[in-house]
């Protein structure tokens, strides 16, 4: 299966790319940019790995909600969209913890078998009676979630008559 | 379909959410006057309180109880998203009388004041979330249910929407608590390619045998640091004091009082499993085979984290100069104590832990009260600005002293009965937790001085020139004098239990003692 | 019949997360530590759908079901910190954390 191998290291290599050009780049709207190719690119990494549903929300949430939230976010707080104010050195001790959190991460890819495994196929109606019987309560708590986020960030923005 | 058996458990959650609603629902309706939407909510958690009480079997209210006497503390058939236990329902009165004293006490603002359906609304909520908490048995449930609390709690710190402090301790808020939940859920997911659930009852039956060891032990090291940031320890604890001190204070006082002790609770929930059955590994040391000794492990680890939280807590909060801060970094340390609890793991040290969450929530949420009444009578942030305070009221300046005797740990306080069954559970398990004990009393000792020097600058210094009363403990523009010596009856009342609270339980502390020796012995049996 | 290496997916999710706390700990700007709490937090549902997709079942099936609920809550989240700093700006008129500078550090 050296199609999906080659596929799969091509979209990590970008997936890690753009994540640390969305950070580095000097400009907050081409950090947009970086972040919304970013996130089209997991969900083709999710659509590799046979999670279609899972595809389709990343596009949906990420890229489509998070990235217009995030620049309506830019486009109301900055009078100058082209911002500089972005860009700060880089520091040893944060790229320090990084480098080390990646490598405890990495020491944990011993564990794991070095051949290819198969990828399972689930059917997305499966998917959902999971969702919406065994485990509904989760739903419930992102609903009470939601309920929260909506009413007091509503509140926040909401221009008083004072 | 019966609904009573079906919703009847859950009768404390629904009052929380239909309050919620209800208060949101008058505010469209242009109903927003501070008594009217407050009283919604004092009623509602003093409901759901005493259907929490009925459930825990206490005897004047034990024929209100909802939940079949045989599914509290029964063990799991096969892996429920949440069970109720004994030593959870404990946990929801202590988050149920956090809430509950906080909106009496907030009844006192000026019924103008904007925001307040808001308040309340968003209040309710997070209460509703840490109650969900109480119950979870997986580990998905429960960190959702966390962050209904979080969320919840980072509007609430925003709420006055004009004040830049508040936005600002809002913002800092925000980030620590998206950055601990990446830090959880990153765990969290982790633990689920390791066993494949995340199921916390699972979880316990597999904990021993699974063939992951790094991975686990990664899973439980993110866990530990993404819940450190909600339960406030030692290094993930510098955001809580400019968030309690920048907070308006009644805020401040549900945070410290209520909502950091679900993180200590998750704390119980996630890692008692494997600190009670992954004793020992195989021989081959503890990552060469297929599993690891993890419980010896997280003992340690945890340990460490109390003995830093209590000291660097303690130490720091005898260099503040500001009220608020003190007492937020008090906070801190009091956190170090309730982590000795877990990591002991014994049902007595579990015992300790809980009372001294229980009492916790009436020293220091009823601290911060008394804080938020005062600054409202124009006294200034310093400690400083409290000389005389004692002589000039004398009953407030009793009750907040008896709050603080209760945090030093002194006899006949509900805070001496928590730390005395906290350390001597810690002595009785031998090995290195005789140290806990130790450690725990060196910073009591500690923390007397910071206590101290407050009782003796409100009792013995001479009184400042009298300051003109301000009004409002936040924003709003009322100036007027309040009943019940400036405090307003809402606010005298809840200081009023509180201190009642401290007294009866340090006292008589088999009112509490004994069920909560109970419930925690039940929960080590049950072991998820 | 996809088959694909397990190890590529650990090594992508940890560096997605390195990347994230690098960027939570350096950056200043509001929306970039936004930016960089979401790159993280794209690496623990990485994580839950590609365990998904390499085992089974009911085990596989609450996999995807997480990643399914967390993108939602990740979303929520940022409408949350948005109204939280568009709040903030309209007071202070700036969204930099370490201009933000009332409370002591």
């Amino acid at each position: 299966m050296i199609l999906e191998e080659l596929a799969f290291a091509a979209l990590a290599a970008t997936a890690v790319l753009t994540a640390i050009a969305a950070l580095l780049v000097r400009e907050l709207v081409h950090t947009i940019l970086w972040i919304a190719i970013f996130f089209v690119d997991l969900a083709a990494i999710y659509f590799l790995l046979d999670a279609p549903f899972l595809g389709v929300l990343q596009l949906g949430v990420y890229a489509g909600a998070v990235t217009i939230l995030l620049l309506f976010g830019i486009m109301t707080t900055r009078k100058r969209i082209f911002s500089r104010e972005a860009a700060t050195g880089i520091g040893p001790v944060p790229f320090g913890l990084a480098v080390v959190t990646f490598i405890f991460l990495v020491a944990a890819i011993g564990e794991f078998p070095q051949g290819s495994g198969t990828i399972t196929i689930y059917d997305p109606s499966a998917l959902s009676a999971n969702l919406f019987n065994v485990n509904g309560p989760w739903l419930l708590l992102l609903g009470l979630i939601m309920l929260a986020a909506v009413t007091g960030a509503i509140y926040l923005v909401r221009e008083g008559r004072e | 379909m019966d609904i009573g058996s079906f919703a009847g458990p859950f009768l404390p959650e629904i009052f929380l959410l239909a309050g919620a609603l209800l208060v949101f629902l008058l505010d469209v309706l242009n109903v927003r006057r501070n008594e009217v939407v407050g009283a919604i909510a004092v009623v509602t958690t003093a409901l759901a309180l005493l259907f929490v009480v009925a459930d825990l079997g206490f005897a004047p209210f034990a024929g209100l109880a909802t939940i079949p006497a045989g599914a509290i503390d029964a063990t799991p058939s096969g892996a429920p998203l949440y069970t109720f236990t004994s030593l959870g329902l404990v946990f929801q009165g202590v988050f149920l009388a956090a809430a509950f004293l906080v909106s009496l006490a907030s009844l006192s603002r000026p019924s103008e004041e904007r925001g307040a359906p808001i308040f309340y609304g968003l209040l309710l909520i997070a209460t509703l979330g840490m109650v969900l908490v109480a119950i979870a048995s997986d580990l998905i449930f429960l960190l959702l249910a966390i962050e209904v609390s979080s969320i919840a709690t980072y509007l609430l710190v925003a709420y006055t929407r004009r004040d830049s402090r508040s936005l600002e301790a809002a913002m800092k808020f925000y980030i620590i608590g998206a950055l601990s939940t990446v830090l959880s859920f990153f765990g969290a997911s982790l633990l689920y390619g390791a066993y494949g659930t995340t199921n916390l009852v699972a979880i316990a039956h597999v904990a021993g045998t699974v063939g992951y060891p790094v991975l686990v032990l990664l899973g439980y090291g993110f866990l530990i640091a993404g819940l450190a940031f909600k339960a406030t320890l030692v290094p993930f604890h510098a955001w809580a004091v400019d968030v309690y001190d920048g907070a308006p204070t009644d805020v401040s006082s549900f945070l410290a009082g209520g909502s950091k002790k679900v993180g200590i609770f998750a704390f119980f929930l996630v890692f008692l499993a494997p600190i009670l059955y992954v004793r020992t590994a195989p021989s081959g040391g503890p990552f060469t085979t297929g599993t690891v000794a993890l419980g010896p492990v997280l003992q340690l680890t945890l340990s460490v984290v109390a003995v830093l939280t209590m000291t660097v807590g303690n130490v720091l909060a005898l260099l503040q100069k500001e009220m608020k801060r003190m007492l937020a970094y008090s906070s801190i340390s009091q956190a170090g104590y309730m982590m000795i609890g877990i990591a002991v793991g014994t049902a007595p040290a579990l015992a300790g832990a809980t009372l001294q969450v229980f009492a916790h929530v009436f020293m220091k949420g009823g601290a911060f009260l008394v804080v938020a009444g005062v600054s409202a009578l124009g006294v200034g942030p310093l400690i400083e600005d409290w000389r005389g305070l004692g002589t000039r009221k004398p009953v407030l300046g009793v009750a907040f002293g008896l709050m603080l005797l209760s945090l030093a740990g002194v006899p006949l306080t509900v805070g001496f009965v928590s730390k005395f069954v906290l350390f001597s559970a810690a002595v009785d398990a031998r090995g290195y937790f005789v140290w806990l004990a130790v450690a725990g009393l060196l910073n009591s000792a500690l923390s007397v001085f910071y206590y101290a020097r407050v009782l003796k600058i409100m009792f013995f210094d001479a009184p400042i020139p009298r300051a003109q009363p301000t009004g409002a403990v936040v924003g709003g523009s009322e100036p007027a004098r309040l009943p019940a010596g400036g405090l307003g009856y809402g606010r005298a009342m809840a200081i009023g239990i509180a201190v009642a609270v401290i007294v009866a339980a340090g006292i008589y502390p088999q009112l509490v003692l004994g069920p909560i020796q109970n419930a925690a012995q039940h929960f080590v049996n049950l072991g998820i | 019949m996809t088959s694909l290496a397990e190890i590529g997916f650990v090594a992508l999710s940890s560096a997605l997360l390195a990347i994230g706390l690098f960027g939570i700990l350096t950056r200043r700007n509001f929306i970039l530590l936004l930016i960089a709490i979401e790159i993280a937090m794209n690496a623990a549902i990485l994580n839950f759908i590609y365990f998904a997709a390499f085992s089974s079942g009911t085990a596989g099936l609450t996999g995807q079901a997480i990643a399914v609920v967390v993108i939602g809550f990740a979303a929520t989240e940022v409408a949350v910190g948005l109204g939280i700093v568009l709040a903030l700006n309209r007071v202070k008129g700036t969204i930099n954390v370490a201009r933000a500078t009332e409370l002591k550090l």
